[in-house]
């Protein structure tokens, strides 16, 4: 009977809603249907890996959309995979959505809290799940990477249809696994183990995926939500041939090269203020200390991953041109971003005996002829990240600008402002909310589901798309991030970061990230004021996000090997340490013996 | 000559270690290992219990050979293996269970390796 209740207040809430969605998009979208919405995420891109943001990377199609709405150049994520798929999915800060950082490179000190379980948690509601209240069909195809028990995986977080994997990342032409910190790749179809076809390039294949989804329901005349969280360009870095042979030549003249010629570009281009400096990373290599040998070999990885983003793009293209026959582009937003800046863990000698043996074992060739194709392992090494990040510093897994500013383009019909850039500060938590704008629906209520639910904290960046603000945040708002003892704050124009580990100094400073995006000129000595205030509201941010401290030595490189072993060779860990002691008494028992036989 | 064998017979104790350490830790890969799901309930418990027991045994028996070079430690090892190998050719024969020579083989000849150790190695009965 309390099942019965219970599924006649659902199906009288998920109406009222709907009557609510209807009601609302009516002033939303002047007596439209509500609009679908297309969010698009690439993995590990660059600041400046798309053509319209200063790349020598041909993105046509980005292009098209970012020439169709607004691109935001001062937009920030959580420099960090699960995070910030967290925040963009619920709006909510990663360390009280369960995912402070990711599984694989958390530590055991930080893993034993709930809160900092990895995996996205029950009290947060994501935007799918809303969506789907309100009547939404919601579909997502790639990468989820936010859990993977039953109740975890997408079919369970609002999602309809799926096609998810729920590893941090995977072979891109087969089903395998990249890391060996997993048996095997992980992929769900709609909450079920699957198999992926021999046929498979994951660009095309989640595309592929995203169009029979939308196709199923397409004349029932429901709205839908399209979540396609591309594995491009994440390690391994692979790409189809036609598309690696459009970049070959293209990165001879090195990463010292390319790195200045997309500071130019992007200063052309608006992205940057013209003034824009740069500093140079530890971890970037003098390419002409390099022999011609090995230049050829660095250029023809990074042609690879110029080749991955452009096949991205391109089947991006595909989704909008198979939108645009059905009719449904012009009643669709599309919002692309990244979910952290370019990924730098590439071996700096890729081709090394030592790593050729280590890729061997499985199952992996790093040779130069077929870089990039089925079977072959490549990334690019720290030294053309920081190109893929130009004219920022650091990249993924830190908080310098490299790491968290990524590309983001809002765009489609709805979105009035054409063509144009904004430098206002926007963050991975303000996406939710700016979909729920979109289509005009609250956010959820305290409570949700029976259980009390962390608010949404994201504003929306509607005004900044419709043209009626200039930002949405104030002066005085601060937001800030924490990721694996890193720690920055946003507040108007400035921004406080301290990075740790390889790279990081472990001490704080303080930038105008919209005059100095390159952060190359420390303000904390000239201005020690507002740096103890930022400070004090990094204290607090810290507090009230029960925000635990990173253990003494701590870095996410050992980490992640440190924890493989643990999950991977804990029983055979186990199994040799008993081994051990059990024949250390028989040993000592055999030595004793030994010695006192008679000569 | 000695040493070698003396190294044989310690591997083959290890190896007994291990499989019945497996047993105990992680059940499930050892049990496929041997054509087997791991069972539940009393099953699981016989299953453990039992073959985890047998291979530790086996280890410690010969250990205990290696250690004490005393001959008597053999025999049951010996017999457990000569055993192991009778009783599947008894499963194949009455049981309707297929010869697996595979394993059949192996016991034979690390059984007719103790049996060599065991009038080598021993310095007193």
């Amino acid at each position: 009977m309390a099942l019965k209740s219970s599924a006649v207040l659902s199906s009288i809430s998920r109406l009222l809603m709907l009557v609510g969605l209807c009601t609302s998009s009516l002033i939303i979208a002047d007596a439209q249907r509500p609009p679908n919405v297309v969010l698009i995420l690439a993995d590990d891109l660059g600041f400046t890996d798309l053509a319209s943001y200063g790349s020598e990377i041909q993105t046509p199609n980005l292009s098209a959309l970012a020439k169709a709405g607004v691109s935001f150049s001062n937009y920030h994520t959580a420099a960090n995979c699960a995070p910030s798929r967290a925040m963009l999915l619920t709006g909510v800060d990663s360390h009280r959505a369960g995912v402070p950082n990711i599984p694989e490179t958390m530590p055991p000190e930080q893993a034993a809290h709930s809160h900092y379980a990895g995996t996205l948690g029950d009290n947060v509601v994501t935007v799918a799940t809303l969506l789907q209240d309100a009547g939404y069909h919601t579909y997502m195809a790639g990468k989820w990477h936010l859990g993977q028990t039953p109740r975890q995986l997408p079919s369970r977080r609002g999602f309809e249809r799926t096609l998810a994997l729920g590893d941090s990342g995977a072979d891109n032409w087969q089903h395998k696994t990249y890391l060996p910190i997993y048996d095997r790749a992980n992929w769900y179809a709609d909450g079920e183990q699957y198999q992926l076809p021999e046929e498979f390039y994951s660009s095309r294949f989640l595309v592929d995926k995203m169009i029979e989804f939308i196709d199923e329901n397409q004349h029932d005349g429901a709205p839908f939500f399209a979540y396609l969280p591309f594995q491009a360009v994440h390690i391994p870095v692979q790409a189809p041939e036609e598309f690696i042979d459009r970049y070959v030549g293209v990165y001879d003249g090195g990463w010292h090269a390319i790195r200045d010629q997309r500071q130019q570009r992007a200063i052309e281009l608006g992205v940057v203020p013209a003034e824009t400096g740069m500093v140079e990373m530890a971890s970037t290599t003098q390419w002409q200390a390099l022999t011609p040998v090995q230049q050829a070999y660095e250029a023809k990885r990074m042609a690879v991953y110029g080749a991955m983003v452009e096949a991205m793009d391109h089947h991006i293209g595909r989704l909008v041109a198979h939108l645009k026959r059905l009719g449904e582009y012009q009643n669709t937003v599309f919002i692309f971003s990244s979910d952290n800046g370019a990924e730098a863990m590439g071996e700096a000698a890729q081709n090394s005996w030592l790593n050729r043996w280590a890729l061997a074992s499985q199952g992996y060739s790093v040779d130069y002829e077929t870089l990039g194709l089925k079977g072959s392992f490549n990334a690019i090494s720290p030294s053309f990240a920081s190109a893929a990040a130009s004219p920022l510093a650091y990249y993924k897994f830190y908080l310098g600008e490299g790491g968290m500013r990524v590309p983001m383009i809002i765009a489609g019909e709805r979105v009035p402002v054409k063509d144009q850039f904004t430098a206002a500060f926007a963050s991975v938590i303000d996406v939710a909310p700016t979909i729920l704008a979109f289509t005009g629906l609250a956010p959820a209520p305290q409570r949700y589901g029976g259980r009390r639910v962390e608010p949404m904290i994201g504003r929306s960046l509607l005004p900044l798309v419709d043209g009626s603000a200039d930002a949405v945040y104030g002066e005085d708002d601060a937001v800030g991030f924490e990721l694996a003892g890193h720690g920055a704050l946003f507040m108007g124009q400035h921004k406080i970061v301290l990075n740790r580990g390889t790279y990081g100094d472990g001490q704080w400073h303080l930038f105008n990230i919209v005059l100095d995006p390159g952060e190359t000129n420390d303000l904390s000595v000239e201005n020690p004021l507002l740096l103890q205030r930022m400070l004090a509201r990094y204290q607090a941010y810290v507090k009230d996000n029960n925000i635990l401290p990173i253990p003494d030595g701590y870095r996410h490189e050992r980490q992640i090997v440190l924890n493989a072993l643990q999950k991977r060779y804990a029983d055979e860990i186990l199994i040799s340490l008993l081994l051990i002691l059990i024949l250390l008494p028989f040993a000592l028992a055999y030595r004793a013996r030994v010695k006192r036989r008679p000569e | 000559m000695k040493k070698i064998l003396w190294v044989l017979v310690a591997l083959a104790a290890m190896l007994f270690l291990t499989m019945g350490l497996r047993w105990l830790v992680a059940p499930e890969g050892v049990a496929a290992e041997l054509g087997m799901p791991l069972l539940d309930g009393i099953g699981r418990s016989a299953q453990i219990g039992d073959m985890g027991s047998f291979f530790l045994a086996l280890g410690l028996f010969i250990i205990c050979a290696l250690t004490t070079a005393k001959r008597v430690w053999y025999y049951p090892a010996i017999a457990l293996l000569g055993l192991a190998a009778l009783s599947r050719t008894i499963a194949w024969l009455f049981h309707g269970a297929p010869l697996v020579v595979d394993a059949i083989v192996p016991e034979i000849l690390i059984s007719l390796l103790l049996l060599f150790a065991s009038t080598r190695l021993a310095e007193q009965d």
